[in-house]
């Protein structure tokens, strides 16, 4: 074998290595300070939410419930059908532009106080730590070949997080389906095939995410990671070291006076790596992989403390500033997405609001185009459905024009919809073919509400005669 | 390529799929009651949901794994024919 040929197996073999090489756990070390309180308060109170709410009532019905065996969601006092699509896409949009504002304004705080990927982790580490200890121990314990001691202790924490899972894909299919029945038929093992599987589905991946992937979900997972930088700029709030403070790092006396050492602020400790949750070195500059915790924040205001330099070597900070430039939090780009957010807010609202609680859908028979009566008239045949979103039974009228001559036929002429309800109206429309010009005519159906005008709606459909 | 660990390769296929059947899972059957649409197979309307959403996450998935075989490098398929020729 030559020995280019030698360099060239080397070179193969490194890179098979790292195909198969294991990633590095990372243990993330326990963090005290103003932003880890933060943040432990953002994971109490999302929990918080997620597990109660679906065991609150509203009116009789669940507060927030997304049926959908009966094709409705309950939220608060409001009832969405599939017609109301048009409100999810709002939401959306909402949600969008939010993430904008955000982003611009303060980086990834949505990553480091509200992604339920965090939040989840975070309580799975906390377990962790309460089962397995702090850190070092961690580290200690992983090294050490199998005994009984670690495997109970190690069965204990993946028991505790299984519960917790399985407790939280519970929770999650308590959205769509009851929760008081569900957790009756949960414990009485009684369960419809489909909401045991989405239970164990979503434990399952509370599990696998946040016990095991972890980081990893940041990584290789979130797309927003990746496009966050488009939404940055040089007056966004990031989590950064200062370097011109910092360097050159090194470990020295808490006596000694750096500026004699010829030393930065930076006594090289690399507490801030060891307690990111991601693995990465803050000091190393904006990395994709930085999820925005300031958990590197809280820990070496703690070091500068204890070494009596002023706080904020790591700090939230801007690039602008950083450069020693003068920096604007309130430019027009964050002005123009807030104006944006809060008219579409607004305009959603409204349009929630100002709903129409009645609804009609026009299906056209689908056996034959139209048919010629014994009388020798054109007739064609729908089917007419009639929603009633209204807290309140309704009688309604129905109509229709588009065409002088129009006979509107149905079986029953009093439309009777109880609150909630949708009832299906087959109905034939015929004219004399003399009055019809055209192959295809557009007609109009309208359905009024007996005891108020302003409960109407209108619905076009087409009405179809024979080739003139 | 190579150098993308086995986790990452595995996720590229998995996720985008997973996100794509959900939001396909949503508009279809929005559209589309299965109630109404497939009356005649006794199926609850949870579990046409559940079963369109994994038909549409195997569908999602089967794509994605095409486009990463069909994104190896042309040559990968030559070290044979290389082999041979030295």
């Amino acid at each position: 074998m030559s020995e280019a040929e030698n360099i060239q197996t080397a070179a193969t073999d490194e890179v098979e290595q790292s195909l198969y090489a294991k990633r590095q756990k990372i243990y993330p070390r326990e963090v005290h300070g103003i932003f880890a309180a933060l943040r432990t308060s953002g994971v109490l109170a999302l929990l918080g939410l997620y597990y109660i709410i679906p065991w609150l009532m509203w009116d009789g019905h669940q507060a927030i419930l997304f049926d959908l065996p009966a094709r409705k969601f309950y939220i608060l006092g409001l009832v969405f059908w599939p017609q109301d699509f048009f409100y999810l896409t709002l939401l959306l949009i909402v949600a969008t532009l939010s993430l904008f504002f955000f982003t611009a304004l303060a980086g990834r705080l949505w990553c480091g106080y509200a992604c339920p990927q965090t939040v989840w982790t975070e309580a799975f580490l906390w377990i962790e730590r309460k089962v397995e200890g702090t850190r070092p121990q961690q580290m200690k314990r992983d090294k050490e070949s199998i005994s009984l001691k670690k495997f109970r202790v190690k069965s204990t924490k993946h028991l505790i997080w299984l519960v917790f899972s399985i407790f939280t894909g519970l929770t999650f299919v308590g959205y769509f389906s009851p929760m008081r029945e569900l957790a009756v038929n949960f414990v009485n093992w009684n369960l419809g095939p489909w909401e045991m599987f989405w239970i164990f589905f979503y434990g399952f991946a509370t599990y696998g995410n946040a016990g095991w992937l972890r980081e990893q979900v940041c990584t290789y997972m979130c797309p927003y990671a990746r496009f966050q930088s488009a939404m940055i700029d040089k007056d966004t709030l990031i989590i950064s070291y200062d370097e011109e403070r910092g360097e050159p790092r090194g470990a020295r006396k808490k006596s000694v006076d750096p500026k004699n050492a010829g030393l930065g602020h930076c006594i090289d400790c690399t507490i801030c790596v060891q307690v990111c949750p991601t693995g990465i070195d803050i000091r190393d500059g904006l990395q994709y992989q930085c999820i925005g915790c300031a958990a590197c924040i809280d820990a070496c205001d703690d070091v500068m403390d204890k070494m009596g330099y002023p706080r904020g070597l790591v700090r939230y900070t801007t690039e602008n500033i950083l450069s020693g430039k003068a920096t604007h939090i309130f430019r027009p780009r964050i002005f123009v997405y807030a104006v944006i957010l809060a008219a579409i807010t607004m305009g959603s609202f409204y349009a929630i609001l100002d709903r129409s609680p009645i609804a009609l859908d026009v299906i056209r028979d689908r056996n034959s185009l139209f048919r010629e009566t014994n009388e020798g008239l054109i007739e064609n045949v729908y089917i007419l459905k009639v929603i009633n979103m209204d807290k309140a039974d309704h009688e309604y009228s129905l109509s229709v024009t588009g065409i002088a001559g129009l006979n509107l036929q149905m079986d029953a002429f009093d439309i009777m919809v109880k609150s909630g309800e949708v009832v299906e109206l087959p109905v034939r429309v015929n004219i004399d073919p003399e009055s019809l010009q055209e192959r295809s005519t557009e007609i109009s159906f309208h359905l009024n509400a007996l005891e108020g005008d302003d409960l109407s709606v209108t619905e076009k459909a087409r009405f179809l005669g024979p080739r003139r | 390529m190579n150098e993308i660990p086995v986790i990452q390769r595995v996720v590229a296929v998995l996720w985008p799929s997973f996100i794509t059947a959900g939001i396909a899972t949503i508009l279809f059957f929005t559209a589309f009651d299965p109630g109404v649409v497939f009356v005649e197979y006794d199926i609850s309307r949870l579990g046409a949901y559940s079963t369109g959403f994994f038909l549409f996450w195997v569908f999602g998935a089967v794509t994605a794994i095409s486009t990463c075989f069909f994104l190896r490098p042309c040559d990968s398929f030559n070290v044979r024919k290389k082999e041979r020729c030295e």
